[in-house]
Parts: structure tokens; C-alpha cells; sequence
């Protein structure tokens, strides 16, 4: 999962947009996929309105795979609204339980 | 905003399967109360056998067939290779069980049951090469693949003998008592069919579902091997050698295979992140709980070295489909019915409004299990008893759980005409 540090110069971008990626939700799992730990990687460039999402999936084949990435790229483009929005899926690393965030635990009861 | 949806098969292809499997659930309910009498007796009379076939084919078959389709994409990593074969497979299979059924239920062994028994078998051959050559295609091959796969194979041997049967009646040309062919039919449906496919979707679905962090593999594999050895036997055993010592053995492997599978489920739990089980996980796993039954009295019946009493082989059977098969696909249809419906009606902009959660009733799949176990036990008793007394009630509870069931499907796949 992603940490943004409160030095990165993106911060406050960063931080909206993972608020608002926070809002799709594993329809399986019903925990939504930034506490899930599916996000990798924000980059976004200001210069060339662009944002970069690196992001896995819980497995390879997951059935809502297409959903959910469609879901990260609307909700990018409703948080930078002129910008041009890439979604990139890996699975290096493979996404692995441990990368569920500690509120994220809580919810599944675990 | 377009989704791409490159693994989704169409709706034709999943949800008529569903709808039929859950109105056979009903008739089948029907017809086990006006058929009470039957299940004091023998269980070679046309009334238990109509019963037993709509129940294989017209509900758990019915609806697996429905469920690979859905999910044999997912498990392969790959699209389904046809869409059309099981549209046609639905037809001829829906057609092929009631023109079975009906001729069972009258004891009619003339065109009419040919017939419907070479549609079935037409639909299953084209089911399994669909789901075969979806399976080719499959970038890595696993041992969920292989227990599909071989189950598919175990399928098509099952009916071969069904239709063997038949011939049988009319030619009489088999050696042995017909009965002793029937239990290596159903048997092989029983172990080979559906217990090998349970496995094979159940080892995907249930650490997928419970977020397992370790999953035992060499289990299912040890699994895999233990079941179709004792399969093998049992065809061997049961075809030329007649032997009790053959017939221990098998039951031995089949069960060694079941053990080691539940030990992979038992893993799967111990690892899961997510320990709140829903009413349809919940379900799933007393339906887990439950195949212990038929092993129970498999093994009874196979203590008794000459002839086990009739009682005994009627509650194996109905334990493992009434119990077993039908407490597990009431329980999953409620885990995979509302994702397949959600699929097909959801768009990115309502990933966070709407969930499968929302096309179902929670509470109502509690009450369905609060109707069906203790309907099933007391039929299940019933039968061992040999008391109407008891069937009656069983019977009453397992008609409203399937009504309710029923309602409740066609509730879920109604939400896709808004």
C-alpha cells in the first residue's frame, strides 16, 4: 500500500485524490480499496496534466478487476478535473493480506 | 464511462440456469410430500427415482452448470470459449429433465425417457467441452482446473451408465442385478460429479471469500489423487470383481480424499483475515459439516458385509443431496447470485453506492436455513425410522424453504430488468 509522506511536495493532491479513491469499494470484500492496500503508486504531473495510478487487484483474476479499475479512473478525473488519468495494473508485488491497512482490519474483523 | 468486462459471460449464459434450478427446488419439494409413502419403502420405485433425477439435473446440476459458466472465466483467467453451447445446453437439458422426470414419475420406459435422457446427455457432452476448451486456454494450469476437468469427465461416464440403464430395462442384457449397476451410477455421480466439483470451485471460492493468507495446496492435490483412485476402484470393483474387501478400500480412499480436502478448508478458515462470516458463508460451511453425514452411514452400509438395510443406502443418498449438496448451493447461490446480477448492473460512478450486498436479503437467507436444517434432519430421521411422522413435519419446513428460496432468486435476478 501507499504511504504519503507529509514532505512530499504533492501531499495535499495526493491525499484528496486517495480520499476520493477511498470511495470505490472490493464489491466482494465491501472494504474500500485504498484501506484494502490496492493502490501502488500516485504520480501526478502538474506541468503535463497528467496523474499515474499504479494499483493491483486482490487476485489475478478477479471478476470485478474491470470495475474497479474504472471506478480509480472516474473518480481521479472527478478530483483533477482537466487532467488525462492512466491506470496501471500490477501485480508486482503480488497484493498479499498484510498490505490491509490497520482501519481496513478492523472492518473485516480480523 | 465503457468497462471493459473482458471475462464477463453474458447474461444467457449464467441466470436461466438459476431461475430453473431454483423452481426444480421447489417441485421437487412438492413432490417429496405427496411421495412420503415411497421413501418408507425401496428406493427402486418410479417416484424416488423421478425425484432423484429432478434433484440431480434439474437442481444441482442445473445450477453448477449455470455457476461454471460464470466462473470457469474467472478460475481459467480467460473468457468462456462459447456463449451459444450453453444456451443450447440450457434447452436440452431443461427439455431432457422433464420428459426424464415425467417418464420416471409414470414408469414410462418408451421413447419418451430415450429421449430425454439422450437431451441430457447431449447438453452435459457440450457443456464439458465448452468448459474444456475454455480451460485450454487457461494461462497456468492448477488443481482447481484439474478437479473441474475431471469431474466434467466423471459427469459424462455417469450418464453413459444412466443411459446403459436404461438399455437394460428393456434388453436385459447386463450380468449382474440391475440394482448393483444403480449404486455404481449414482455412486459415481455422487463422488465422481458433484463432490469433485464442490471441491474444485469451493478451494477458489472460499479463501477467495474469507481473504485465506494460506492455502495448502498439496491437500487438495493429496485430495485429488485419493478420490479418483477410489473412483477407479469403485468402477473396477463394482464392474468385475464384487469383492468387500475391494469395496472398503474405495470407501477408504473416497474418504481419506474428503479428509484432506477439509483439512485445506480448515486452513483456509484458520488463516482468514475475514472472520465475520456472512449468512451464505455460514451456511457453506454447515453444509461442510453436513457431508460428514453421508460418510456416516456410507460407512454403515458398508459394515454390513452382505446386503445394508434399504433405509440405510435411502438416507446416504438423500443426506449427500438433500443435505449436503442442497444446504451448500442454497448458501453459495447467495454468495455468487448477487455479484453475477451486481455485474451486469453496475457502472464506476456507483462503485460506491451499490454492492451485492444490496440485490439480497440478509435476513432472509438466515430464515432459509432456519427452515431447511431442521426439515432436512427430520426427514433424514424419518427416513432411518421409517416414520411418517417425522417426514411429514421435514417435508412442511424444507416446501417453505424453498419457496422462500425461490422467491428470493427470482427477487435478485428481477433487480436486472431495472
Amino acid at each position: 500500500m501507499t504511504s504519503i509522506e507529509i514532505t512530499d511536495p504533492q501531499y495535499g493532491d495526493k491525499m484528496r485524490l486517495m480520499q476520493m479513491l477511498s470511495l470505490v469499494r472490493d464489491p466482494e470484500l465491501d472494504l474500500n480499496i485504498v484501506d484494502l492496500g490496492l493502490i501502488y503508486e500516485i504520480d501526478i504531473n502538474k506541468e503535463a496534466g497528467e496523474i499515474r495510478i499504479t494499483m493491483t487487484l486482490s487476485t489475478r483474476a478477479c471478476p470485478a478487476g474491470d470495475y474497479i479499475k474504472a471506478g480509480v479512473e472516474l473518480m481521479a478525473k472527478e478530483t483533477f478535473n482537466n487532467y488525462s488519468v492512466q491506470v496501471d495494473i500490477t501485480f508486482e508485488p503480488e497484493w498479499s493480506a498484510d498490505m490491509i491497512s490497520a482501519e481496513g482490519r478492523q472492518e473485516l474483523g480480523w | 464511462m465503457e468497462i471493459l468486462q473482458h471475462h464477463l459471460p453474458g447474461k444467457r449464459t449464467v441466470i436461466p440456469y438459476y431461475a430453473a434450478a431454483a423452481l426444480s427446488l421447489v417441485i421437487v419439494s412438492f413432490l417429496i410430500l405427496i411421495s412420503l409413502t415411497d421413501f418408507k419403502g425401496h428406493f427402486f420405485q418410479p417416484g424416488i427415482l423421478a425425484i432423484t433425477h429432478l434433484t440431480v439435473f434439474g437442481w444441482g446440476t442445473m445450477i453448477i452448470m449455470g455457476a461454471s459458466n460464470q466462473l470457469m472465466p474467472v478460475i481459467a483467467d480467460n473468457k468462456l470459449y462459447s456463449e451459444r453451447i450453453p444456451v443450447i445446453s440450457f434447452v436440452l437439458l431443461l427439455t431432457g429433465t422433464c420428459l426424464l422426470v415425467h417418464s420416471f414419475w409414470g414408469f414410462e420406459l418408451g421413447a419418451m425417457l430415450f429421449t430425454g435422457a439422450f437431451f441430457i446427455l447431449t447438453a452435459l457432452i457440450l457443456h464439458a467441452v465448452n468448459i474444456f476448451l475454455t480451460a485450454k486456454r487457461a494461462p497456468n494450469n492448477n488443481i482447481i482446473i484439474d478437479f473441474i476437468l475431471t469431474a466434467h469427465i466423471w459427469l459424462i461416464i455417469t450418464a453413459l451408465i444412466g443411459i446403459t440403464l436404461l438399455l437394460n430395462f428393456r434388453l436385459g442384457f447386463l450380468p449382474a442385478d440391475h440394482l448393483h449397476y444403480l449404486k455404481i451410477h449414482a455412486s459415481v455421480g455422487m463422488a465422481g460429479w458433484f463432490f469433485l466439483l464442490v471441491i474444485g470451485v469451493s478451494s477458489r471460492l472460499i479463501p477467495m471469500f474469507l481473504l485465506s493468507r494460506k492455502e495448502v495446496k498439496k491437500y487438495l492435490t493429496a485430495a485429488y489423487y485419493l478420490i479418483n483412485a477410489g473412483m477407479i476402484l469403485l468402477l473396477i470393483e463394482g464392474m468385475m470383481l464384487h469383492s468387500i474387501y475391494g469395496r472398503v478400500l474405495y470407501v477408504a480412499l473416497i474418504i481419506a480424499g474428503a479428509l484432506f480436502y477439509l483439512a485445506y478448508i480448515w486452513h483456509c478458515y484458520k488463516s482468514a483475515i475475514r472472520k465475520k462470516l456472512d449468512a451464505g458463508m455460514k451456511q457453506t460451511f454447515i453444509a461442510l459439516g453436513v457431508v460428514s453425514l453421508p460418510f456416516i452411514l456410507l460407512i454403515g452400509s458398508v459394515l454390513f458385509v452382505h446386503e445394508a438395510p434399504v433405509s440405510l443406502i435411502s438416507a446416504y443418498g438423500y443426506s449427500f443431496f438433500g443435505g449436503f449438496i442442497t444446504t451448500l448451493i442454497m448458501g453459495q447461490t447467495f454468495k455468487t447470485l448477487p455479484f453475477i446480477v451486481w455485474m451486469h448492473l453496475t457502472r464506476p460512478n456507483m462503485l460506491a453506492e451499490l454492492q451485492p450486498k444490496d440485490l439480497y436479503k440478509e435476513q432472509l437467507v438466515v430464515l432459509q436455513l432456519v427452515l431447511y436444517l431442521p426439515g432436512f434432519l427430520l426427514f433424514l430421521t424419518g427416513i432411518l425410522l421409517q416414520s411418517k411422522f417425522l417426514m411429514y413435519p421435514g417435508s412442511i419446513l424444507m416446501i417453505m424453504a424453498s419457496l422462500l428460496y425461490c422467491g428470493h432468486v427470482l427477487f435478485v435476478v428481477n433487480k436486472l430488468r431495472r
